[in-house]
């Protein structure tokens, strides 16, 4: 494997040289204001339409033949920019390029709009902070996953749940990136608020489908959210009151041009404000949640380094009774190489941990106390060789180590201690891949992928054996144990992952594209419930979990066209995914603390396939998306539904989104989303009896998600007021509404025996927000 | 049922944190199911103790009907076998019908007709055009109770704790083999029927984790045999009885248990509880619920005195 990579390497590097009648121009794109490198940017040569993209980095490197080209540099939110370059060498041009002076303006986001069409990703999706910031968003709070869940293919099994679902994929099936460091659980609050300081993002990307090579370990989707890198030219304050947390972010420069730093947080206060109000026995009680995240980076001519870090918990202690916590920590050190103008290389450090604690008190001397976590060390290196204008080659590999503490419980009272803790589990996971996107001729690209992953299981652990079902669907016992030594590979995955990806286009506004991946997940998020909770378990691999599979089929057609003066972008795709060894639960699981674990999951399969439609406005006052999708999302595990396919939890068959924003005048700014989602599939009981006293629920037969929860459907609305701008303050007021007309939306139905009153069985309608949310922020920012 | 527990924490935790910014919401709402099929339902909880051996038969009813209303089964054929070994050995035992599909027998020490320990039996029951039949084992109980004691707990008041006396039971799991156990406390002779108390035990604890042989754990010898809200008071008798019960009826239980607590943001999927008697008859239109289990008891009783 290692042979034939070099090998194509050698060839690729030698064959630019070989055919080079032409010379690179190479360099990186900036914001002039704050010297932040602006990804997605497009150098294009007017002459020849030849063109380039920056990278996650802000780099390019474009290929031209010999002779006078007109260059243009342009990004969707900055005024483009022209140079003319005589190349007779190899050239380069660092553009610092100047922001849009009303953030909409017309012109320049034009240069931009035949990106979707030209660019060979399907799939995938790019929103820029600035975009987050003008969605409105729960108690006015801009949130990335809150606004990723407005995107076609994405949704949600309701509010208050954590994650997402990507085209019916269950959300540990999102690989969630945080400056290249996966991130275990993306909620604060239970998934009222995301991790992601809005203040701090530079850049999300959402990739849903044709995943390239360089990415993989989840089956469904990629979200990489990248962190500014602080403002390198002047210091620069932002932040906000909200009604339920403040923010704050620091950035600056520390040698002016070369290296700059950004310190951004966040914390809750509603315990501060509820303090006086709290009854006497709940006095020194702790509920809030907090972020910080910080980056530092100094470059040279040919060398960047970054060091970023992420911090936050959820607390809840409720005083001398019981205590929760959780949260997750990143910390990724990277260095970007410029080799030559050619060939780019970035080097990564990444650790990332996600933990929480669980105690209950009573008293002085009984307690309980549970902590869990996961977490990873990892290195990668990436490189990307621009051989020539036809050739664009990415090369890398990656190895992690992961270690999983399931549980360490410990129950202490007068007598002792009792002991409930699970025996840790190690596993390392090796990847290498190459890709290439090929372009013989303008019109069509390929891009043409291969990821070999390796899944190693080990020691030192317990192996554990079980006895064949006795039943389709029924619990494993434990068959035999046997300890496994330090480092001992107890079973091993080898897999091979082909991606392919194509795009043809025969004039400037339209193309189709396709895409196929395979995907496979090694990591397994243990949860059975409707919406996770934050002690759900990860759980590798191992001799009794196999890694999941997805393989995935993707077309779209893709075109820009005006109706008068306004220009659209839009896109319609299709896709099927089929999927393996999906983790299903034997009815009554238990799933926590329970070393017999693996007893008590099925192999189940999958399919998802669905259209997905959107049309874009970014030019005008008014602006904004309108996405629709028509998707199906099923499960077949033996034993579940008499063994035939059933619609899975998050399975919604029309999802419409509108985001609309429009610029009033200089000081108001108005938005609004609205939101329709088909009802989730549900599973209602249908009889009832009575043993020894207990009355039992009957389901009748073993149908499962036979019923639907009713439609889901809302309207949020904001007004931002900005005050008139000096040269070094910038305010707002953001007035917001969420739920405007009231609509008690239920997050499911649930039928339960009202036993410590009437005695009779009840339905309940659950709504996680069940009236009109308003909010007020303000937010400012001084430099 | 750990899960449970955590479930209503963090919906307390969502409440408190959120309760002054706007109202998550439960409504009780009118919905129409239709039960598409009908149970027979066998409640065969019974022992080896001498006494008076109840199993009932009823028939499962629509939802949201009123419950304990169930038809009673009247007119059933309902015997129990000693299969230990394979085949049928002894006399069998017949329940006669008593009223409301209550079928009783009592037994006999004297002429040895008796439940033994360590025997299997087999169920039979004969319904109508329906025949069913089941299996259970009578497991051994536990080694030993070493002691029922009261003790004062410093609460911190509702919604968690009121300070007084609670009782703890001190018992010993039976080594060397996996056992299951059903504990069921009587205050003032009146069962603590309610779903939420229902205490199993798997070995010393909720899962036997390689624990075995121990004293029962925290949980299991004191959280779920009190109401945390009603302290025991001076002249208040308590029994505790442990039964045992089979791997099959621990799992039963815990489905049982698992149903009645399952609703809001952490809910898992409703499910079938499947029964351990079967249908030997495909064709019949009425499905089987209920369970049949045979326990060997051990038990102990106190009067409360501060």
């Amino acid at each position: 494997m290692k042979c034939k990579l070099w090998a194509v390497l050698f060839c690729a590097l030698l064959g630019g040289e070989l055919f080079s009648q032409s010379f690179t121009l190479s360099g990186f794109v900036k914001d002039s204001t704050s010297g932040e490198t602006l990804k997605g940017a497009v150098v294009k040569s007017i002459n020849n339409n030849q063109s380039a993209v920056t990278n996650n980095y802000g780099f390019f490197s474009l290929s031209l033949s010999k002779g006078i080209h007109e260059i243009q540099i342009s990004e969707g939110d900055y005024q483009p920019q022209n140079r003319i370059f005589n190349m007779v060498t190899d050239k380069e041009w660092n553009a610092f390029l100047f922001p849009n002076p009303d953030e909409i303006g017309e012109v320049s986001v034009r240069a931009k709009r035949s990106d979707n069409i030209r660019k060979v990703d399907i799939s995938t999706q790019n929103i820029s902070g600035k975009v987050i910031k003008k969605i409105p968003a729960f108690l006015g709070e801009a949130d990335v996953i809150k606004s990723i869940q407005l995107l076609p293919g994405v949704s949600t099994v309701g509010e208050g749940a954590t994650g997402f679902n990507v085209r019916g994929g269950s959300i540990d099936q999102n690989l969630v990136l945080m400056d290249d460091a996966p991130v275990f659980n993306s909620a604060h609050l239970f998934g009222f608020f995301s991790i992601f300081n809005p203040d701090a993002v530079k850049d999300v990307q959402l990739i849903k489908g044709g995943i390239p090579a360089n990415y993989g370990g989840r089956l469904s989707s990629v979200l990489d959210v990248i962190t500014k890198d602080g403002n390198n030219r002047d210091f620069q304050v932002n932040g906000g009151v909200g009604t339920i947390f403040s923010r704050l972010t620091l950035e600056g420069p520390i040698v002016k041009n070369k290296s700059s730093f950004l310190i951004s947080g966040r914390r809750s206060y509603v315990d501060v404000l509820a303090k006086p109000f709290l009854p006497e026995n709940l006095t020194g009680s702790q509920f809030y949640f907090y972020d910080f995240t910080a980056k530092v980076n100094y470059e040279t001519k040919r060398d960047k380094f970054f060091i970023s870090t992420y911090i936050g918990d959820d607390l809840f202690y409720a005083a001398n009774a019981f205590g929760v916590k959780w949260g997750n920590s990143t910390l990724s050190a990277r260095w970007n190489h410029l080799f030559n103008e050619k060939l780019f290389s970035n080097v990564t450090y990444y650790y990332s941990r996600y933990r929480y604690n669980l105690e209950f008190k009573i008293g002085e001397d009984l307690s309980f106390n549970w902590n869990s976590y996961i977490n990873n060390h990892s290195v990668k290196s990436d490189f990307k060789y621009y051989a020539s204008p036809e050739h664009e080659i990415g090369f890398g590999a990656v190895s992690t180590y992961y270690i999983f503490e399931p549980g360490n419980a410990v129950a202490r009272n007068s007598l002792g201690t009792n002991n409930f803790s699970l025996p840790n589990k190690y596993s390392m996971e090796n990847a290498a891949y190459i890709t290439e996107d090929w372009s013989p001729n303008k019109r069509v690209t390929i891009r043409a992928g291969l990821r070999g992953s390796q899944f190693l299981y080990l020691g030192k652990s317990k192996v554990y054996t079980y006895n064949e079902a006795m039943a389709p669907g029924a619990r494993r016992f434990l068959e035999s144990v046997r300890p496994a030594e330090d480092n001992e590979v107890i079973q091993q995955y080898l897999n091979l992952e082909p991606r392919l990806g194509f795009k043809y286009q025969w004039n400037t506004k339209e193309s189709i594209k396709g895409g196929y991946n395979r995907m496979v997940q090694n990591l397994h998020l243990i949860s059975n419930t409707a919406a996770s909770v934050p002690f759900d378990v990860w759980t590798p691999s191992t001799n009794n979990i196999k890694p999941e599979l997805a393989d995935q089929l993707t077309l779209g057609y893709f075109r820009n066209f005006r109706i008068g003066e306004t220009e659209f972008e839009s896109s319609a795709e299709v896709y099927y995914k089929d999927l393996q060894n999906q983790v299903d639960y034997v009815d009554g699981a238990n799933l926590l603390l329970n070393e017999l674990l693996e007893g008590e999951l099925i192999n189940g399969i999958g399919r998802a396939y669905g259209l997905e439609l959107y049309v874009k406005k970014s030019t005008g006052n008014l602006t904004g998306w309108i996405s629709y999708t028509l998707s199906r999302s099923e499960r077949k595990s033996d034993g579940i539904n008499d063994g035939d396919w059933y619609a899975s939890r998050f399975d919604r068959l029309h999802n419409l989104y509108i985001v609309a924003q429009y610029k009033y005048n200089e000081k108001w700014d108005l938005a609004a989303n609205f939101v329709f989602s088909s009802g989730t599939p549900t599973t209602f009981y249908t009889g009832q009896y009575t043993v020894q006293g207990y009355n039992v629920p009957d389901a009748g037969s073993n149908d499962r998600n036979n019923v639907r929860n009713p439609d889901y459907h809302r309207l949020d609305l904001s007004a931002t007021y900005t005050k008139k701008k000096t040269k070094k303050w910038e305010s707002s007021w953001v007035f917001s509404v969420y739920n405007a007309y009231n609509r008690r939306n239920p997050f499911s139905i649930y039928f339960q025996n009202n036993f410590q009153n009437t005695g009779l069985n009840q339905a309940i309608r659950f709504s996680v927000i069940g009236s009109i949310v308003p909010a007020i922020s303000y937010n400012f920012k001084w430099n | 049922m750990e899960l449970t527990h955590m479930k209503r924490l963090l919906y307390l935790i969502t409440i408190l944190f959120l309760g002054g910014n706007f109202s998550a919401c439960e409504d009780i709402i009118q919905v129409n199911v239709e039960q598409k099929q009908k149970k027979i339902v066998i409640d065969a909880f019974i022992d080896n103790r001498h006494q008076t051996q109840t199993i009932r038969l009823i028939e499962s009813i629509p939802f949201f009907d009123i419950p304990g209303t169930e038809p009673p089964l009247t007119t059933a054929n309902v015997v129990l076998v000693d299969t230990t070994g394979g085949g049928i050995s002894g006399a069998p035992i017949i329940f006669k019908h008593d009223s409301m599909g209550y079928y009783r027998w009592t037994p006999n020490p004297a002429t040895g007709d008796t439940l033994k320990v360590g025997h299997s039996y087999a169920l039979i029951i004969v319904e109508g055009t329906d025949t069913l039949i089941g299996g259970a084992t009578l497991n051994p109980t536990i080694s030993r109770i070493d002691s029922l004691r009261t003790l004062p707990v410093e609460g911190n008041g509702p919604p968690f704790i009121d300070t007084g006396r609670y009782c703890e039971i001190f018992a010993y799991d039976l080594p060397g083999t996996e056992n299951y156990y059903w504990l069921k406390t009587f205050r003032n002779d009146t069962f603590l029927s309610t779903i939420n108390k229902l205490n199993l035990s798997q070995d010393m604890g909720n899962n036997s984790n390689g624990q075995d042989g121990g004293l029962f754990i925290y949980p299991i010898r004191f959280s779920n045999l009190n109401e945390f809200l009603r302290p025991y008071r001076d002249g208040e008798k308590v029994r505790v009885e442990i039964h045992s019960i089979s791997r099959f009826a621990y799992f039963w239980f815990q489905l049982v248990v698992n149903q009645s607590n399952n609703g809001g943001l952490f809910a898992t999927p409703p499910v079938n509880i499947q029964s351990n008697l079967f249908m030997l008859n495909k064709n019949s239109k009425r499905g089987v619920a209920g369970f049949f289990n045979i326990a060997a008891v051990n038990s102990i009783e106190m009067i409360v005195k501060e």
